[in-house]
């Protein structure tokens, strides 16, 4: 059974007297384990698309399967519980509470799920933030980290709660080509080692390289879908 | 959950000045509220006791006539016993009665006395000098000097007036007034204690006199112008008022009165101590108004943060919660420093006292309104306040924190 399974999907904004037709019949399947890029101009669409699966926002019609379960049938309630267990989100602006460090603030997405005792919670904690790289800056404060440092924070509090996806929102796009390349190869990483599925969006032809699944949306449709046996690019 | 309450803990540290301010607000609203409460406490306290002192008793037993007369402290109309019996004997019978402590007798009467070039009008009371340091506290008022005794020709007056007439404590006086049979009489005391008091009747409208002394010089032996009885507590008086009445009924011309009828101020100070309640609700709100204000702004610069603990599973009532928490803190802390600040306050005012001696200069001394208020500091009334302002700046912040918490996950994926 696919991860995700969309059929006919649109969505329209309502945005006064003006409908905004923002997807207009997207039909997607997302396997567990992908690495999928989603790309295209902005105002596109990516962003409404990333916010539908991410059951963040009911589409107009067409319907989701998550996980076999149709996504029309739950109420906000049912979301925010599918989302607390199931779904990790990295945004573009990092969105790290400063008050909280670095450990504190991927603390924060495991206390949510609430299932845990305080010992398990340490030990994935330390582990996740081992594994992007954030060994010994655990006690730091976002404004005690350079940009990448904090999408790595973003991405450990994504993936600490072992969720079966994770959606990036243009995770690179306040970043340096440099660190870029850094943050997607942790990404491509924990997609490895942990089987995570990933779905990010971009507009940088550089991070496309990484993807193993390319999408190209234009005015609210899929216009490529095209997936690459390699996608490790070595530089 | 403990994580939101750290999480609270800590948002209140992300703008000191901000947190400051609105711990200010509320600190100087409940010290006001602890204040203001104490003061018209202590207000109506002093008002209250000062009419039962010096008027009226817990219960004031005249004649009725007499009481339509009261301010000409006419003499024809005096108390002189029930029926055939003396006035021994009605003080007795009311003493016997269950729930009175004490029955004062008073005689007043109209008198002058010259400072040289005019003549004061004045008040002299005869008393009985160990009931009235009994009942009274004109023991505190008795700066110089000693109390009056019964037998002798003295008197004790009150420091304004003493000024006056120019006198001072060993001098002699001549007072001059109308015995009970209309004929001018003029006596000379000798002054043996000087009263200083905030309340303008004891300090230059009355002096004292043993009763005995004013019976004999009046003509109006076993008689006096007012009985004053004192009941174990003021809570008894409605449970006593009617077996005096009864009593008093087998004679017909006597009125017995609680302190509440004969009062024109009391039942004012009850009004005005239930619309200060309304002010003090009032009084916090407007600090909430602060609270809130800020709150609103904190949720607004928050919008992506708090769409993010949203995104991330948070739900509606833990959001509400995590504000809830936030401005629960600053009314905890900022009602518990008002309180502490006024609870201080109110205490040092309640030994030093409030001397309003200069701006109630023009007021009647027949107002028994003690020109020094002395502000009581209670604990209940610290208590009421700092919880007032706990309550009243929590539910303030369910405004905000509900803004908060109807904010859509959606929008934590806005760009930048
Ligand atoms: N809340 C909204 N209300 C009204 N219209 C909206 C709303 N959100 C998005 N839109 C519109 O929907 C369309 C798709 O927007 P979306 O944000 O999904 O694009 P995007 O591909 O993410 O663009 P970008 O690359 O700029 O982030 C745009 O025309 C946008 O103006
Ligand atoms: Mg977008």
């Amino acid at each position: 059974m696919a991860l995700l399974e969309l059929k006919g999907v649109t969505k329209v904004y309502q945005q006064g007297k003006i409908e905004v037709p923002a997807l207009r019949g997207i039909d997607l399947t997302v396997e567990a384990g992908e690495f999928t890029t989603l790309f295209g101009p902005s105002g596109s669409g990516k962003t409404t698309l990333l916010n539908l699966v991410g059951c963040l926002d009911k589409p107009t019609g067409g319907t989701i399967l998550f996980d076999g379960q149709d996504l029309a049938a739950l109420s906000k309630k049912e979301l925010a519980m599918i989302r607390r267990e199931h779904i990790g989100f990295i945004f573009q602006s990092y969105n790290l509470i400063p008050v909280l460090t670095a450990y504190e603030n991927v603390e924060f997405a495991i206390r949510l799920v609430n299932k845990h005792s305080d010992r398990e919670i340490k030990d994935k904690v330390m582990g996740i933030l081992a594994a992007v790289g954030l060994e010994g800056l655990e006690n730091r404060r976002p404004n005690e980290l350079s940009g990448g440092q904090k999408q790595r924070v973003a991405i450990a509090r994504a993936l600490v709660k072992e969720p079966k996806l994770v959606l990036a929102d243009e995770p690179s796009a306040n970043l340096d080509s440099k660190t870029s390349e850094e943050v997607l190869a942790v990404m491509a990483k924990m997609n490895r080692e942990l089987g995570t599925t990933f779905i990010f969006s971009t507009h940088d032809p550089l991070v496309m390289d990484y993807a193993r699944r390319l999408l190209e949306i234009r005015d609210g449709v899929i216009t490529l879908d095209r997936r690459r046996d390699e996608a490790i690019v070595s530089h | 959950m403990s994580f939101l309450v750290r999480l609270a803990f800590k948002n209140l540290f992300r703008h000191r000045l901000r947190t400051v301010v609105s711990i200010g607000a509320i600190a100087f609203s409940v010290m006001v509220v602890v204040f203001a409460r104490g003061y018209v406490t202590g207000m109506v306290h002093s008002v209250t006791a000062d009419h039962i002192q010096y008027n009226s008793g817990h219960i004031k037993i005249v004649q009725e006539e007499y009481y339509r007369q009261e301010r000409l402290l006419p003499l024809n109309h005096s108390v002189d016993g029930l029926g055939e019996g003396g006035l021994d004997e009605m003080i007795g019978k009311l003493e016997e009665l269950d729930g009175v402590n004490m029955v004062i007798p008073r005689l007043k009467f109209g008198a002058m006395v010259s400072t040289g070039d005019e003549l004061l009008t004045l008040g002299g009371w005869g008393v009985n000098p160990e009931l009235e340091l009994a009942f009274t506290d004109i023991e505190d008022s008795l700066v110089e000097g000693r109390m009056i005794q019964p037998g002798r020709l003295e008197v004790v007056m009150g420091t304004k007036l003493l000024d006056k007439i120019d006198r001072r404590v060993g001098d002699k006086v001549t007072v001059v007034f109308n015995t009970a049979f209309n004929s001018l009489s003029g006596v000379t005391f000798e002054i043996v204690g000087r009263l200083k008091s905030g309340l303008k009747l004891l300090n230059e409208a009355v002096f004292l006199l043993p009763l005995d002394e004013a019976q004999r010089l009046l003509y109006m032996d076993d008689q006096v112008t007012e009985l004053l009885l004192v009941t174990e507590d003021v809570g008894k008086i409605e449970e006593v008022l009617p077996k005096i009445k009864a009593l008093l009924s087998e004679d017909g011309r006597y009125l017995a009165l609680s302190y509440r009828e004969t009062s024109d101020l009391i039942p004012f100070m009850d009004l005005a101590e239930l619309i200060y309640n309304q002010v003090y609700f009032f009084l916090v709100v407007l600090a909430c108004v602060i609270v809130v204000n800020t709150m609103i702004m904190i949720v607004a610069e928050r919008t992506k943060e708090i769409g993010m603990m949203a995104a991330l599973g948070l739900e509606r009532r833990g959001i509400m919660e995590l504000f809830l928490i936030e401005g629960g803190i600053m009314g905890v802390v900022g009602s518990l420093l008002g309180a502490m600040a006024g609870w201080l306050i109110t205490s040092y005012f309640a030994e030093a006292g409030l001397d309003f001696t200069q701006a109630m200069a023009g007021i009647d001394a027949d107002v028994p309104f003690n020109a020094i208020i002395y502000p009581s500091a209670s604990l209940g009334n610290t208590v009421f306040a700092f919880l007032l302002g706990v309550v009243i700046v929590t539910l303030a912040c369910l405004i905000p924190a509900r803004r908060a918490a109807n904010l859509e996950p959606t929008v934590a994926m806005r760009g930048a």
